[in-house]
């Protein structure tokens, strides 16, 4: 998916700071012009892939998110710069089949960075009534 | 919880009573020269009070540390206040006032997190025009759409959205499922394959700990990829409650993965 904008955004490995991912990626798919349904699936699978990263405790470090918009929706790329790993991030079976319905692509490495991506394409519905196109 | 300090032996109760017990102990020596040592050497033989009581109220989404230290503050406050002559051990005294800090400390909490009125209203306001323009336009509205539906900026949108979703179950004393409606009663004999639904969603082990409503929204969503707005249709339930039930669900599920600390 070919950028057409970058987004960055770094915050405390914490709970508490994963919900301004959240807000950042719907801001940003708004932008987009995705739909309510797709704004909030993608706050679902930005918080679900931040805590696999965070854990529910949280970590000592940050995380790193880069947000890419494309042409044809946008790309969430994020890097935990943690102090001690401890456990290491990974998806649970179930974290996987909810990502799977709610993105097009995610990937998390956990033993690597650790560093996910996670990619949704905007799927325009019918055309706007207010704006027909001509 | 008259027993809380008796944890740590001596240092908690022991040590108050004897200082009740004696008119020279050292709470009334405290009461009466206010000197600072003293008043350190009080605070320092209770803090196993103090954690202890603290260590109750972890388990909430606060880390122990913070609590220690409320609790912590909240025996100073005791030891300056108590009044021995008024016969109440001092641990009773302090339990009392510790606890009242440690629940003022949530009690503002979840005040600072709270969504302000206008947003609520807002997010009421949201709630009909995802319904109503979702029908006229046979389709999920864009933000942008609801925004000019509601005459406010995109951004107040995406704000209220956020303030309405309860992401976290910030307290453990807020159980589940708000109702334990039952399903069938609300639709199963009119949809088949939604009964058929429940019943597969149910040998989901990971979603056997989900109220029947949730598990059901939780499976339909992930398991069979309807989207947020063909659940809605489905249960008769608003778009927004879908949403804020599938946000609440996946919180807690995954709460139960990974429980937080002790």
């Amino acid at each position: 998916m070919r950028a057409r904008g970058e987004v960055r955004l770094v915050v405390p490995a914490k709970p508490e700071y994963i919900g301004l991912a959240r807000v950042t990626t719907a801001g940003l798919a708004s932008r987009l012009g995705f739909s309510y349904d797709e704004v909030e699936d993608l706050r679902l699978a930005i918080d679900e892939i931040c805590f696999a990263m965070t854990g529910n405790e949280g970590r000592d470090g940050t995380l790193e998110l880069r947000f890419l918009l494309g042409p044809e929706g946008i790309t969430v790329e994020g890097r935990g710069h943690f102090q001690a790993l401890g456990r290491q991030p990974e998806l649970s079976e179930l974290s996987e089949l909810m990502l799977g319905a709610l993105v097009d692509e995610h990937f998390l490495d956990g033993a690597q960075g650790p560093l996910f991506t996670l990619s949704k394409r905007h799927r325009p519905g019918p055309a706007k009534p207010q704006e027909a196109d001509k | 919880m008259s027993g809380a300090g008796t944890e740590q032996g001596a240092g908690g109760t022991g040590g108050a009573r004897t200082g009740e017990a004696r008119p020279g102990g050292e709470f009334a020596e405290f009461a009466r020269d206010r000197a600072p040592a003293q008043r350190e050497q009080l605070v320092s033989a209770h803090l196993p009070l103090a954690e202890y009581l603290a260590r109750r109220f972890a388990n909430r989404g606060e880390p122990l540390e913070d609590l220690v230290q409320v609790a912590s503050i909240g025996l100073v406050k005791a030891v300056d206040r108590f009044d021995p002559a008024r016969g109440v051990e001092f641990s009773t005294y302090a339990t009392h006032t510790i606890v009242g800090e440690l629940k003022r400390h949530f009690r503002d909490k979840a005040w600072s997190v709270k969504a302000p009125r206008r947003m609520q209203e807002l997010y009421l306001r949201l709630g009909n025009a995802v319904a109503g323009l979702g029908q006229e336009l046979g389709r999920s509205p864009t933000i942008a759409e609801l925004a000019t539906e509601l005459s406010v900026s995109e951004e107040e949108v995406l704000e209220a959205l956020e303030a309405g979703h309860a992401y976290r179950s910030a307290s453990l004393d807020a159980p589940a499922g708000e109702d334990g409606d039952a399903l069938g009663a609300q639709l199963g004999a009119e949809d088949p394959s939604l009964e058929d639904a429940e019943r597969r969603a149910t040998l989901s082990p990971l979603l056997a700990k989900l109220p029947p409503r949730e598990r059901l929204i939780v499976y339909l969503r992930f398991f069979e990829n309807l989207t947020q707005s063909e659940i809605a249709e489905r249960l008769g339930l608003s778009q927004m409650h879908v949403s804020r039930l599938l946000a609440r669900s996946v919180a807690e599920l995954r709460e139960a993965a990974e429980p937080r600390a002790r």
